[in-house]
């Protein structure tokens, strides 16, 4: 299947700065993609370039087989981006903005449709109300009902949860999966990786405008992941059992607990045997896995750190 | 056709400044009913007639032609430096329109706001002095080609300007200087040798003049010269603004 976004050999500078650094990407059809990266990383650059609001210094983007530059209105009727920062017309009402933006796009915004996305980011009672009376979750609900009403094949998301509270941003998260269930691709940067961690089948870490890994979000926490095992035990023990040295368990300063650190996808099973082995009585039990936010981190530190002179 | 794209952008901008009548509607009529009552009036009471028409009907031609050209210059200009500033622009830069129907719609609006301007203006000064209209057609056409250049001039600024500063700076220290000294409120043929000529080096003194042909008739020079200025202007700033849009200069990085 053709990828939504085509990305080769992308790059923008600005003066002596490379923003993008020769980024080939694709993203695929009706994938929840997720770009990290630290500030300043070149993702909203990215996003930018593929929505129209930047031209790229060289390389190719295509939408749909189709080039950013020279097919620009078809591109274009493809794309809804939700910018970064929020921003608002006060001259006019949340109804007014959504019919003027879908007019932009040559749409006359049905009264069904408009009711539809009103309701899915609870504008509803908020029709008639003007857009600078909004409160800051609000508008930038707004923003998202914008890049929706010409309804988009791929929706550029830059750090649409960025100063939400949490309910609000547990209720876009879920609007975004509905969008994916209807056939829309999603593009999110963010720099909640727990967000990405729970949205992304992919993931793209990006720094100093090159992209470092593309990977599924699965295979990424697999393959860079670990899991650890910290049981406390009923009473202390003054050295570790040889048959749990094997399974590579530290003993903790005073001997009070066991910690086993194993690759992502290592089962506990016979850890937990092994212990029980030993006769050792256990108090509690605690588990933790790698996440996304760590794996990035390594990342990014291990690239920096080559970087480097 | 036009597209509905083009529509929607020509409608919110006429939307945009009909919301705020008295900013960009009233405050210019009050400024002009101001000049035709202290100039027209006090200082038609000293002149008289100037080439033979009556002093308070022989400025309105230059004040129209004020009126309409700042305010076509200041609707396009603050309207998309607003949206610059507002991250607004965003919403236009990213929709599928064309470079020359967001020229179109910029253009068309701020045309729209300084033909009102002017129409009320040269309504209430023949309410004050007769209504008159020498060669209608031409009149509307000239003030219609300066509503058009200074509406590209105006957009031209807001993409270039990064202050409402620089936004005014081309009203305040360009066009309202050569238009009082471009013979609104006097003939070319009042002034001595050096003011003369200067006078005769500033091009809007040429669409005034032929402006005034248009309205009343008479002009210093050959009525034709403001028209082949005013036509060369128009399409040269609208030629620069689809070029820069085109280009992206400012606002596509």
């Amino acid at each position: 299947m053709q990828p939504v976004v085509q990305i080769r050999g992308l790059e923008k500078r600005f003066g002596a700065l490379a923003a993008l650094d020769g980024v080939d990407l694709d993203v695929r059809a009706g994938e929840i993609f997720a770009l990290l990266g630290p500030n300043g990383a070149g993702k909203t650059t990215l996003i930018s370039i593929v929505a129209g609001l930047l031209r790229a210094s060289a390389g190719e983007v295509r939408v749909l087989g189709k080039d950013v530059v020279r097919d620009y209105q078809a591109t274009r009727r493809a794309v809804g981006l939700v910018p970064q920062e929020i921003n608002f017309d006060p001259f006019f009402t949340v109804e007014e903005t959504l019919r003027i933006q879908a007019g932009y796009f040559g749409v006359a915004l049905s009264e069904a449709r408009l009711a539809e996305i009103l309701e899915a980011l609870d504008l509803t009672a908020k029709r008639r109300t003007n857009s600078r009376a909004l409160s800051g979750g609000m508008k930038r609900r707004l923003l998202i009902g914008k890049a929706l009403v010409h309804d988009p094949k791929v929706l550029f998301l830059d750090e649409p949860t960025a100063g939400v509270d949490v309910e609000l941003r547990r209720s876009l998260w879920t609007y975004v999966r509905t969008l994916r269930e209807r056939g829309t691709t999603i593009v999110l940067t963010t720099h909640y990786l727990e967000e990405a961690e729970e949205l992304a089948d992919r993931v793209g870490v990006i720094d100093g405008g090159r992209l470092l890994v593309l990977e599924e979000t699965e295979a990424l926490l697999r393959r860079h992941g670990q899991k650890r095992l910290r049981l406390a035990l009923a009473s202390a023990i003054p050295a570790l059992p040889p048959a749990l040295k094997a399974h590579g368990a530290r003993l903790e300063p005073g001997g009070e607990a066991v910690v086993f650190e194993v690759s992502g996808g290592d089962a506990f099973g016979p850890i937990l045997a092994a212990v029980a082995d030993a006769g050792l009585a256990i108090r509690d039990l605690e588990t933790r896995r790698t996440t996304l936010e760590d794996v990035f981190v390594q990342l990014v530190s291990a690239e920096r750190a080559e970087d480097r002179p | 056709m036009i597209s509905l794209g083009l529509r929607t952008l020509f409608a919110k901008e006429i939307r945009r400044f009909m919301r705020v009548p008295g900013q960009t509607l009233l405050s210019p009529l009050v400024t002009t009913t101001l000049y035709f009552l202290v100039f027209g009036y006090s200082l038609g009471g000293r002149l008289r007639e100037v080439e033979g028409v009556p002093y308070a009907r022989f400025i309105v031609p230059g004040l129209v032609t004020l009126g309409v050209i700042t305010n076509a210059y200041l609707n396009a200009a603050s309207s998309l430096f607003v949206m610059k500033i507002q991250g607004t622009i965003i919403d236009v830069l990213v929709s599928p329109l064309s470079y020359g129907e967001i020229l179109a719609g910029f253009v068309g609006a701020a045309v729209v706001r300084g033909l009102i301007v002017g129409g009320v203006m040269w309504f209430v000064a023949g309410v004050f002095g007769g209504f008159h209209l020498a060669h209608p057609l031409l009149a509307i056409a000239l003030v219609l080609l300066a509503a058009i250049s200074f509406s590209a001039l105006g957009l031209l600024t807001a993409i270039w300007a990064a202050t409402f500063e620089q936004v005014n700076f081309f009203p305040t220290f360009f066009i309202t200087p050569l238009t009082f000294l471009g013979g609104v409120f006097y003939s070319v043929q009042m002034l001595p040798g050096p003011l003369r000529s200067l006078t005769l080096a500033n091009p809007i003194f040429y669409m005034v003049d032929g402006v005034r042909y248009g309205m009343l008739g008479r002009s210093d020079a050959p009525p034709w010269t403001g028209a082949a200025l005013l036509v060369g202007l128009s399409l040269a700033s609208l030629s620069a603004a689809y070029g820069v849009l085109r280009a992206g200069y400012k606002l596509r990085g």
